[in-house]
C-alpha cells in the first residue's frame, strides 16, 4: 500500500496546468509516445517476461508461451 | 451558432490530442485517433544468450539459447473512425536450457548447472489482430492473439477502452483479457513433468494518463493477473509449483520534451508483487535525441530487481519435504542491468531503425537478498526494421 501511495502521490500533488488543444503539438511528437516502436516493444517485453519472474504493467496480460 | 461550432471544433481537437496519445492496451501502442494512412513494417531480431562458464556447469562450458525473430506489422484505417492492426511474429529457437542445479562433489559442494544438452529446437508463430473504434471522447478495441509452438498453444482475447475528459487533459483507460493455453511438452532425452496440461490467464488493468504541461505527460496504471493451471516448468527436473498465482502491478510513466535540446526523456517504473512472495521493481529510462530532421538516437538503460519465490532454492535436495520446490534461476533473487541504443532514420515515406541491447544479471545487484543461482543469464538482443507509410 505504501508503494501505491508513493506512486499516486505525484498525480495528486502535481500542479497540472491547463493546456489548450492547439498547444499540444509537442506532446503529439513521435518521440513523446508511450511506446515508440510497436514491434520492438513487443519483443523486448517478451524477452524480459521469459527471463524474469514478473511481467505486465502496461495493459492486461496476454497469453503465455513456452519460452525457455 | 458560431460559438457552438467553435466549441465543437475545440472538443474534436481536444479528443485528437488527449493525454492518451498512446494508450497502453494489450501491450500494443494505440493512438487515440485513427491513422491517416496505412503503415506496414517488418523487422528481424536476434536474441542470443552467453555461454555458461565452465566453473558453473557440469560437463564444461555450455551453450544456451539462440532465437531468430521475424516480425510483420500492419496498421490501416478502415474508415474515419475505425482501424485494424495485424501483427505476425515468427521465432526459431535452438540451444540448451538449465535442467537442474546440483552440488558438485569435486568443488566442495559448489552448486553447478546440469544443462538439457543442445536438444531444444522449436519454432513459434504468433498472429495478433486488433480492431479499434474511435469516438469523440475515446476509443474501444478488441484483440485476438494466437500463438503456436511445438509444445505450447495459446488463444487470448482482450477488450480495452478509453475515455477522455472534456478538456482532453486526462484519459481513463481499462482493459481485460483471457487466455487459454495448452502445454504438450516435446518428449526427448529426459522425462518431462507432464505429458499434457492446461493453463488459464485472466487479467485486468486500469490506467489514467494526464497532460501536465505543454511538454510533459504522466500516466499511472494498476493491474491484476490470475494464473490458474499447470504453472510448473515441464522440462525442469526439480520443479513443482503451485497451480495458482495472483499478481499485482502498479506503474508510473513520465514523458518530458526539452525544446532546447530537441530531445525527449522517458521514465517508467513498475512495482510487481505476487502470492509466491516474488516482488520486483523495474526502472526504465531513455533519452530520445533528434539529430537534424530525420534521425533520432536513443540510448536507454533499464534496472530490474526481484525477490525469490518462497519455494525457490539454489539446490533442491531430494530429501526436502516440501510440497513445492524449484531451482529455476528465474525464481531466484537477482538484479539485472540492461542498456542499449536505438537509431531511427526517416527517408520520405520510409523509416529504417536498428537497435542493440545488452542484458546482464548478478545476485549482488539486487535490492533483495538471496543466494545466487549459477544459472543466471546474460544476453544480447539486436534488430533491424523497415517501415513504410502509404501517403
Amino acid at each position: 500500500m505504501k508503494y501505491l501511495t508513493g506512486l499516486l502521490l505525484p498525480l495528486m500533488l502535481c500542479g497540472c496546468e491547463t493546456v489548450q488543444p492547439w498547444e499540444r503539438g509537442i506532446l503529439s511528437k513521435d518521440e513523446m509516445q508511450w511506446q515508440p516502436n510497436v514491434m520492438e516493444t513487443r519483443l523486448r517485453n517478451q524477452v524480459y517476461a521469459s527471463k524474469e519472474a514478473s511481467s505486465g504493467g502496461t495493459g492486461a496480460a496476454g497469453g503465455g508461451c513456452g519460452c525457455n | 451558432m458560431a460559438s457552438s461550432t467553435h466549441e465543437e471544433r475545440n472538443k474534436t481537437l481536444a479528443a485528437l490530442t488527449s493525454s492518451a496519445l498512446l494508450l497502453p492496451a494489450y501491450n500494443v501502442a494505440v493512438a487515440d485517433a485513427p491513422p491517416d494512412f496505412t503503415e506496414i513494417g517488418m523487422r528481424y531480431s536476434k536474441y542470443t544468450e552467453d555461454d555458461l562458464p565452465a566453473k558453473k556447469v557440469f560437463g564444461g562450458r555450455s551453450q544456451r539459447m539462440d532465437v531468430d525473430v521475424a516480425q510483420f506489422h500492419l496498421l490501416a484505417p478502415v474508415s474515419d473512425d475505425w482501424s485494424v492492426a495485424v501483427d505476425v511474429g515468427w521465432e526459431d529457437l535452438s540451444g540448451a536450457s538449465p535442467w537442474f542445479v546440483g552440488e558438485s562433489l569435486a568443488d566442495d559442494g559448489d552448486p553447478k548447472v546440469a544443462m538439457s544438452g543442445a536438444s531444444i529446437e522449436d519454432t513459434r508463430t504468433e498472429v495478433s489482430v486488433t480492431t479499434r473504434y474511435y469516438f469523440d471522447t475515446g476509443t474501444a478495441g478488441i484483440n485476438y492473439t494466437y500463438s503456436d509452438e511445438d509444445d505450447y498453444e495459446s488463444n487470448a482475447l482482450s477488450l480495452d477502452g478509453s475515455l477522455n475528459s472534456d478538456d482532453g487533459l486526462t484519459t481513463y483507460s481499462a482493459s481485460v483479457s483471457a487466455s487459454d493455453d495448452d502445454i504438450t511438452p516435446t518428449q526427448g532425452n529426459y522425462p518431462t513433468n507432464t505429458l499434457a496440461a492446461t493453463k488459464d490467464i485472466r487479467s485486468a488493468w486500469i490506467g489514467v494518463s494526464r497532460i501536465i504541461s505543454k511538454r510533459a505527460l504522466m500516466r499511472f496504471g494498476l493491474s491484476y493477473t490470475y494464473r490458474d493451471g499447470y504453472l510448473t516448468d515441464p522440462y525442469k527436473y526439480k520443479d513443482n509449483r503451485p497451480d495458482e498465482r495472483k499478481e499485482w502491478t502498479a506503474s508510473v510513466g513520465y514523458r518530458q520534451f526539452f525544446v532546447e535540446q530537441n530531445a525527449a526523456l522517458h521514465v517508467d517504473y513498475r512495482y510487481f508483487d505476487d502470492d509466491w512472495d516474488i516482488a520486483s521493481q523495474t526502472l526504465d529510462v531513455a533519452w530520445i535525441q533528434n539529430v537534424g530532421q530525420d534521425i533520432t538516437v536513443a540510448p536507454f538503460i533499464r534496472y530490474y530487481t526481484q525477490d525469490r519465490a518462497k519455494f525457490f532454492s539454489v539446490v533442491v535436495n531430494d530429501d526436502d519435504d516440501n510440497n513445492y520446490f524449484s531451482d529455476d534461476y528465474r525464481l531466484s533473487a537477482f538484479g539485472a542491468f540492461s542498456y542499449g541504443l536505438r537509431l531511427n532514420y526517416e527517408i520520405g515515406n520510409w523509416s529504417i531503425n536498428a537497435d542493440a541491447e545488452r542484458y546482464q544479471t548478478d545476485e549482488s545487484w539486487g535490492l533483495y537478498s538471496g543466494e545466487e543461482s549459477p544459472a543466471l543469464v546474460d544476453s544480447w538482443r539486436y534488430g533491424v526494421g523497415l517501415s513504410y507509410v502509404f501517403k
